[in-house]
């Protein structure tokens, strides 16, 4: 732009000269005019220059209020981050003043708190609110959703069943996909009735589908559970698990929940009982490799206090209680730590064009791998 | 007819517009960065988190130094979301190419990458050191 500048004043001196009639095509004040006007674009080109250099930080912080870097570096300094105060997963009572889910005192980077992560699940006695989340995230132009599950997923399907002498043999399907993707895995199979446990194992194959048989005494009936814990055979810390309710030699199940409510915190399981007339059996902890039954901690006015074994296995741990309702018998259980969970934010109800941001990352708890997927949005 | 006086103002008025247009575009090139860059700077983390998750408690060391590549395409398989290409290439200390097949979900030819770099070890006795690059792309 400049050289044209220039080129434009060199044909104006060159026209001056050449004329051939001995006048000039333009008087000695235009080219002053040219010059100061040159000396004037210099100037206002610098100082535009000048300006744009100064503001820049400025117009580059309030662009980026919302923009995909800041929300995401929120999304890790959750999960990176321990809260304050740095235990309070453990404390029924607490609440965060500043919101993160890492693990106090650990070595590893992405290693969730078993607690903190269970009280983000509504099911949970003392699970915290969204808002209450948000004040502790202290960032009030950001509106967040987490999401919290196994690494995969695994589909429980009854196929058949048939008496054979004083049992019942039950086949079920079990697949283990990733969005589609067959996963190949070691499956560990529990059935829980009344006092009656019984375990198989079994694998799913490359294309990610499995079976197996299991075996029920026809002396019990009632609501029984099959729970299924996969271990995907290219690393053991993916484990996923789905529970499947069946009644034996009984109707149709209760849905979960409907005799009890199972909060587990800071290693001891909370139940509170939901009528009068409901008795325990037992309470039972389940792993891919182990299962114990859990001791009474304490026994109140409809609630019953139980102690869990902080075990080692890289699994899930599935805490079941069985009991009698009446005449008829259940079986409830709950997740330690309590997922899969869904808090916050809405996002599928957002108005076009606002802007919303999702990452994926991987944590640990208690030795097993989860996928967390934060979504974020701010002010349009 | 123009007179001179006319030319002179002509040329004024088409330089005045080139500084204003350039001064405009002065201030375009000195704006943020584009979205483009933070998507592939999302993807760069993605990638080295999964690395990292995966060898903790040095199973990823363990798993290259049993040359054991389909467990590690797996485990990539995942631990990355599905909309993510990936191809993973394992050198050891002298920067010799390891994997003897191709560690990789779908092809890469013709996307826009990112390359991570990571390196581990294995837990035992006989130190053994990797490099592991991992290049990876959205699937569009």
């Amino acid at each position: 732009m400049f050289l044209l500048y220039c080129l434009s004043i060199l044909w104006l001196a060159y026209s001056r000269q050449a004329t051939p009639r001995g006048s000039f095509l333009l008087p000695a004040s235009s080219i002053d005019t040219f010059l100061a006007c040159s000396v004037m674009i210099v100037l206002v080109l610098s100082a535009m220059v000048g300006t744009s250099k100064l503001m820049t930080p400025y117009i580059r912080g309030l662009s980026n209020r919302d923009d995909p870097e800041r929300l995401q570096q929120l999304a890790s300094h959750i999960l990176l981050n321990t809260g304050t105060p740095s235990n309070w997963g453990e404390t029924q009572e607490v609440t965060p003043s500043s919101l993160g889910l890492a693990k106090a005192d650990s070595f590893l980077p992405y290693e969730l708190d078993i607690d903190k992560v269970s009280r983000l699940n509504s099911e949970n006695a003392y699970a915290l609110t969204y808002r209450e989340l948000w004040e502790s995230l202290g960032i009030q132009d950001v509106a967040f959703q987490i999401e919290i599950g196994t690494l995969f997923e695994l589909s429980i399907e009854a196929t058949s069943n048939q008496t054979q002498g004083a049992d019942t043999v039950y086949e079920f399907e079990v697949t283990t996909k990733k969005s589609g993707m067959p996963i190949p895995a070691n499956l560990s199979s529990y059935v829980v009735v009344e006092n009656f446990v019984n375990n198989v194992t079994s694998s799913t194959s490359s294309n990610g589908v499995g079976s197996f048989s299991i075996n029920v005494p026809n002396s019990v009936n009632g609501t029984t559970l099959l729970l299924v814990f996969a271990r995907a055979q290219a690393n053991p810390r993916m484990v996923s698990f789905n529970v499947y309710a069946f009644g034996h030699n009984s109707a149709t199940p209760s849905p979960n929940r409907t005799f009890l409510s199972l909060s587990p915190l800071n290693y001891v399981l909370n139940v509170s009982i939901t009528y009068s007339s409901t008795e325990i059996l037992k309470a039972q902890v389940f792993t891919f490799n182990y299962n114990f039954s859990l001791t009474e901690k304490a026994q109140g006015n409809q609630t019953v206090e139980y102690n869990i074994p902080r075990l080692l296995d890289s699994s899930p741990m599935i805490l079941v209680l069985t009991g009698l309702n009446g005449s008829s018998s259940f079986a409830e259980w709950v997740s330690y730590p309590q997922l899969p969970l869904q808090i916050g934010s809405d996002f599928s109800q957002s108005i076009a064009g606002a802007k919303i941001v999702s990452q994926t990352t991987i944590v640990t708890i208690n030795f097993a791998l989860y996928e967390v997927v934060t979504k974020w949005g701010g002010p349009t | 007819m123009l007179d001179n006086r006319g030319q002179t103002r002509i040329i004024e008025a088409f330089l005045a517009i080139a500084v204003v247009f350039s001064a405009l575009i002065i201030s375009a090139v000195t704006f943020p960065s584009s979205p483009t860059l933070t998507k592939q700077k999302s993807l760069a983390s993605l990638g080295i988190q999964a690395l990292i998750e995966l060898d903790i408690n040095g199973t990823l060391g363990k798993l290259v130094a049993q040359e054991n590549w389909t467990a590690i395409k797996q485990s990539l398989d995942v631990v990355l979301p599905i909309g993510v290409s990936f191809n993973l290439t394992i050198y050891d200390e002298n920067l010799i190419q390891l994997n003897s097949q191709v560690i990789q979900n779908t092809n890469l030819l013709g996307r826009e990458t990112v390359s991570v770099q990571y390196f581990c070890a294995t837990q035992s006795q006989n130190i053994q050191f990797f490099t592991l690059r991992m290049q990876l792309a959205w699937t569009r």
